[in-house]
C-alpha cells in the first residue's frame, strides 16, 4: 500500500475513526489498531470496539492498493506531530512508514488478516435533517446512564410517536423526553435503543453537517454522515415504560428566566459540595436558592419568579439540574412540582417539544 | 518485655503543662486475641500452639507463633511449621462477646476512647490525673480487670501519640505493659527497627532495608526528599513524621466510620464463579443492611480479594450517587469483581471481602423515578422489616444461600 495525503485531512480521519477504538485494548489486540483499506484514491479508515464502528472515507493520492491495521494512537501522534504539508504512507512487509517533511517513522503493523468481519449496514436508508437531529441528542443524550451494570439505561429510546421520531433517555434520576414530529424514520409501533455512547460520537460528527442517512437493522444501526459511517449495535431489552411518570399538570408552578436561574445555579453550587443538593425554596415571593455545605459553608440567592401553589422547598442535585436548564430551549421555563418527593418537570414555555423530568433529593 | 526503665512515671513539670496536663494515650491490644480465647475457654489448649481458624490462620496463640505460625498462613505450611499445631474451628460470637466486654471495660477506664478493630483500642487519658492516677497506675489496673472480668492477656502501650502509643503496646507485647516517659519519646523510638513504625510493610522495609536504613533512628537521619525517592512521597510524609514522632490526630470518641465492610474467608479449595458470587450476594447483603440501620449511604465500593498465594487486591467501583440500596450496591460489587476475575482465575481466590466507603449520613438522597416500586428502595424496607422483627436470617437472596455461614469476621459496633 502507498499513499499520499494532506496531514490535516489524516489527522481528521484517524481521529474521527480512532473514536471507536477502545482505549482500554480488549480481548482482541488488532481491535486497538485502525484498518486502512486503499482502492485507487479512496482510503477507508475504520476503528471498532465491535460495539461501535466508525468508517471514514477520504480522497488521497493513491498510489499502490493495500490493506492493513495500523496502531490507532500511536499512528495518531505520529501523523498530528509532523509538520504541515503532505503526509506519505507506504508498506514494507510488516512495517509502515509515515513520512512528512523531513521526518520518517516506520510502525509495525498488527496483521490485517486478524481484523474481525465487520457487519455491513442493514435496513431501508432514511435520510433525516441534520440540524434538527443533532439538536435532540444534544438535549437527551446527557441524561443517560453512564452505568455499565445497568445496560438498557445507558441507551437512547427512538421511538415512533405520532407520525414523528421521540427521543428519550433516563439514567432513573432524570428523565428527557425530546419529539421531532416533522422526522417521521421509523415505522408504526417501532422503537430501537441506540448506545447512548454512539449517538454522542453522532453528534460530534453532525456538527458539519446539513442531512444525515439512517439504516437501521434487526440488531443495529447505522448513520451515514458525509462520509463518516457510525455503526453501533443496538441494546437489546425493553426500556421502562416512562410514560405514566410524565404528568399531564402538577399543582405548583413556578416560571422562572432561564439564564438568570442557570446564573444564580453556577454560583449558590460553589457551595453545593460533596453530592449536597441545592434547596429551591418557592413562594410568592419568588424563588430562593440555598446550598449548605457543614464545615464548609453556604450560599443563598433571591431570584425574580412568578409562583402559583402552595410553599414548598424541594431540594435537587444541582448538576442534574443544571444539565436539565441547559438543553431546555427558549428565555423562560416552567418548573413543576408535587411535593418534596415527587419528580419535578421542567419545561420551556416556548415549545412542548422538550421535556425534562427530575427527581429530587430527600433531605432529612 | 518492655524495658523496665521506661515504666517510670514522668516527672510533670508544672511549669509547661496546662491543667489538663500533657496528652497521655493508651493503646491497649488484647494479645494474640481468638486463640487466647479458645486458650480461656478449653483448658486444655492452654500452653499449647494453637491456631484458629480452618483451612488458613486466622489467629495463631504466642504458642504457635514461637514456631514461626502467622496470621493468614496456609493450614499446611503452619503444619510443617509447628507439626504439634492444634487447629480450632472459629468461635465468632465468643469472639465478639469477649470484645464488647473488654470494650465496656475501656470505656469504665476513660471517657474518650476510640476503637481501631475488634481487639485494639486507644484510650486518652490525659484528664484522668486527679481521679484515676498516673496513666501507668491506670494502665495496669486495667490490664488487671481485663485479665479478672474477661479472663484475656491485654498489652498496654502509653506514650505521648497515637503512633508511639501503638508502638509501645507492641514493644510490650505478649501481656505487658510499656510506657514511654514525656521527652523519651525519640530515645526510646530511634533504636527500634523501622518495621515498628504503623505503615512500614514487608514492601517499605525490603526498599529501606536496601538502602541501609534499619532503625527508626536512621530513617529520622535522612531527609524526607531522599526518604520519597525511595517509599514515594505519600509513605515519606507519614513515615518520617512517625520517625520523628510527629502525629497530631487525637483519640475520638465513636469516630463516624468512614466505611462498612464485610468480609469471608473461602478456604483453599477452588470455587466457582457462580460460588463466588454468592459469597458477595451475601456480603452485599449485609454490609447494606447494616449501613440502612445506622442511616448511612456510600458511593465508593471496593472488593479486596485475597489470592491463594496470600497477595491480595483490591478493585473499587465509584457510583454516581451515594446509596444503600442492596441491588445498586450488588451491581456494583459484580462489576468490581468481573474487573478482578482474570486475576481471580488465575490465582484463586481465598477471600473476598467488600467495604463500602466514602460514607454519607443518609441525610441527602438522591431519589429515583418510580420505574418499578420494587426496583427502588421499597424492597430493601421490606426485608429490614422482617428482619428487624424475625432476625437477620429470617429473609436472604436466594442467591446469596448457596454462601453458606463460611468464617465471618465480627466487626467493630457501627
Amino acid at each position: 500500500m502507498r499513499f499520499r495525503c494532506e496531514r490535516d485531512v489524516l489527522v481528521d480521519g484517524l481521529s474521527t475513526a480512532g473514536r471507536a477504538v477502545s482505549s482500554r485494548g480488549g480481548a482482541q489486540p488488532v481491535l486497538a489498531g485502525i484498518r486502512m483499506i486503499l482502492q485507487g484514491d479512496r482510503l477507508e479508515l475504520t476503528g471498532s470496539d465491535l460495539e461501535l464502528t466508525i468508517s471514514v472515507e477520504l480522497t488521497v493520492a493513491g498510489d499502490t492498493d493495500g490493506e492493513i491495521v495500523i496502531p490507532s494512537r500511536l499512528a495518531l501522534d505520529i501523523v498530528k506531530a509532523l509538520e504541515p504539508g503532505a503526509v506519505t504512507i507506504d508498506t514494507e512487509g510488516e512495517e509502515a512508514r509515515i513520512t512528512g517533511g523531513r521526518s520518517q517513522f516506520s510502525l509495525h503493523l498488527i496483521p490485517a488478516e486478524e481484523y474481525p468481519p465487520l457487519v455491513a449496514p442493514t435496513g431501508e436508508s432514511l435520510t433525516i435533517g441534520a440540524a434538527e437531529f443533532a439538536e435532540g441528542l444534544r438535549q437527551v443524550v446527557p441524561a443517560a446512564s453512564t452505568d455499565d451494570s445497568r445496560p438498557i439505561l445507558t441507551g437512547v429510546l427512538l421511538a415512533r410517536e405520532g407520525t414523528g421520531l421521540r427521543l428519550v433517555s433516563t439514567d432513573s434520576y432524570r428523565l428527557a423526553v425530546r419529539d421531532l414530529p416533522g422526522t417521521s424514520v421509523l415505522a408504526e409501533g417501532q422503537k430501537v435503543l441506540v448506545p447512548s455512547r454512539a449517538l454522542t460520537e453522532v453528534a460530534r460528527a453532525l456538527q458539519s453537517a446539513s442531512e444525515l442517512t439512517l439504516l437501521l437493522g434487526e440488531r443495529d444501526a447505522s448513520f451515514l454522515i458525509d462520509g463518516v459511517r457510525l455503526s453501533t449495535r443496538l441494546i437489546e431489552g425493553e426500556f421502562p415504560n416512562y410514560r405514566g411518570l410524565i404528568p399531564q399538570s402538577q399543582p405548583n408552578r413556578l416560571t422562572v428566566g432561564r439564564t438568570a436561574l442557570i446564573d444564580a445555579l453556577r454560583r449558590v453550587k460553589l457551595m453545593a459540595r460533596e453530592a449536597t443538593p441545592v434547596r429551591l425554596t418557592m413562594s410568592a415571593d419568588g424563588l430562593e436558592l440555598v446550598a449548605i455545605t457543614q464545615d464548609v459553608g453556604q450560599a443563598h440567592e433571591q431570584l425574580d419568579a412568578q409562583y402559583e401553589g402552595t410553599d414548598l422547598t424541594v431540594a435537587f442535585n444541582p448538576d442534574y439540574l443544571m444539565n436539565g436548564l441547559d438543553v431546555t430551549p427558549g428565555d423562560e421555563v416552567s418548573i413543576e412540582t408535587v411535593d418534596t418527593l415527587k419528580p419535578a418537570l421542567l419545561r420551556s414555555l416556548e415549545t412542548t417539544d422538550f421535556l425534562y423530568l427530575l427527581m429530587p433529593v430527600r433531605v432529612s | 518485655m518492655c524495658e523496665h526503665s521506661f515504666v517510670n512515671s514522668p516527672r510533670l513539670d508544672a511549669a509547661d503543662s496546662s491543667r489538663r496536663g500533657p496528652t497521655r494515650i493508651l493503646h491497649a491490644d488484647l494479645d494474640a486475641f481468638f486463640a487466647s480465647v479458645e486458650q480461656r475457654d478449653d483448658p486444655s489448649l492452654r500452653g499449647r500452639p494453637i491456631a484458629v481458624g480452618g483451612g488458613v490462620v486466622l489467629a495463631a496463640s504466642y504458642e504457635a507463633r514461637a514456631f514461626g505460625v502467622r496470621g493468614a498462613m496456609g493450614g499446611t505450611e503452619a503444619r510443617r511449621r509447628c507439626p504439634d499445631l492444634r487447629f480450632v474451628r472459629p468461635r465468632m460470637s465468643a469472639y465478639s462477646e469477649a470484645s464488647a466486654a473488654v470494650f465496656e471495660i475501656f470505656r469504665e477506664t476513660s471517657p474518650v476512647v476510640e476503637g481501631i478493630s475488634i481487639d485494639e483500642a486507644f484510650l486518652d487519658v490525659s484528664g484522668l490525673r486527679r481521679l484515676a492516677g498516673e496513666p501507668a497506675d491506670i494502665a495496669t489496673r486495667l490490664r488487671a480487670r481485663v485479665r479478672a472480668e474477661v479472663g484475656l492477656p491485654i498489652s498496654v502501650g502509653i506514650a505521648s501519640t497515637k503512633a508511639l502509643a501503638k508502638v509501645a503496646s507492641a514493644v510490650g507485647k505478649p501481656d505487658g505493659l510499656c510506657e514511654v516517659p514525656i521527652g523519651g519519646e525519640l530515645d526510646f523510638l530511634h533504636p527500634l527497627p523501622i518495621e515498628r513504625l504503623w505503615g512500614v510493610g514487608p514492601a517499605n522495609s525490603a526498599k529501606l532495608r536496601a538502602r541501609g536504613i534499619r532503625t527508626v533512628g536512621e530513617l529520622a537521619a535522612v531527609p524526607r526528599t531522599a526518604v520519597a525517592s525511595i517509599v514515594g512521597r505519600g509513605s515519606a510524609a507519614h513515615l518520617c513524621a512517625l520517625a520523628g514522632n510527629e502525629d497530631p490526630r487525637r483519640v475520638r470518641t465513636r469516630a463516624r466510620r468512614r466505611s462498612m465492610g464485610a468480609q469471608r474467608a473461602l478456604g483453599r479449595a477452588p470455587r466457582t464463579a457462580e460460588e463466588h458470587d454468592a459469597v458477595l450476594v451475601a456480603l452485599a447483603e449485609r454490609v447494606t443492611g447494616r449501613m440502612r440501620s445506622a442511616d448511612r449511604v456510600g458511593r465508593c465500593i471496593t472488593l479486596r480479594v485475597r489470592f491463594a498465594d496470600f497477595t491480595a487486591v483490591t478493585r473499587s467501583v465509584t457510583l454516581p450517587e451515594a446509596t444503600a440500596h442492596t441491588a445498586t450496591i450488588l451491581a456494583g460489587v459484580r462489576r468490581a469483581y468481573r474487573h478482578a476475575s482474570p486475576l481471580i482465575e488465575e490465582r484463586g481466590c481465598t477471600l473476598l471481602g467488600i467495604s463500602i466507603g466514602h460514607l454519607d449520613d443518609a441525610d441527602a438522597v438522591q431519589l429515583a423515578l418510580p420505574f418499578d416500586v420494587y426496583a427502588g428502595d421499597t424492597l430493601d424496607h421490606a426485608v429490614d422489616a422482617v428482619r428487624d422483627k424475625f432476625g437477620a436470617a429470617a429473609v436472604r437472596r436466594a442467591a446469596g444461600l448457596r454462601a453458606g455461614r463460611g468464617v465471618e469476621m465480627p466487626m467493630l459496633p457501627d
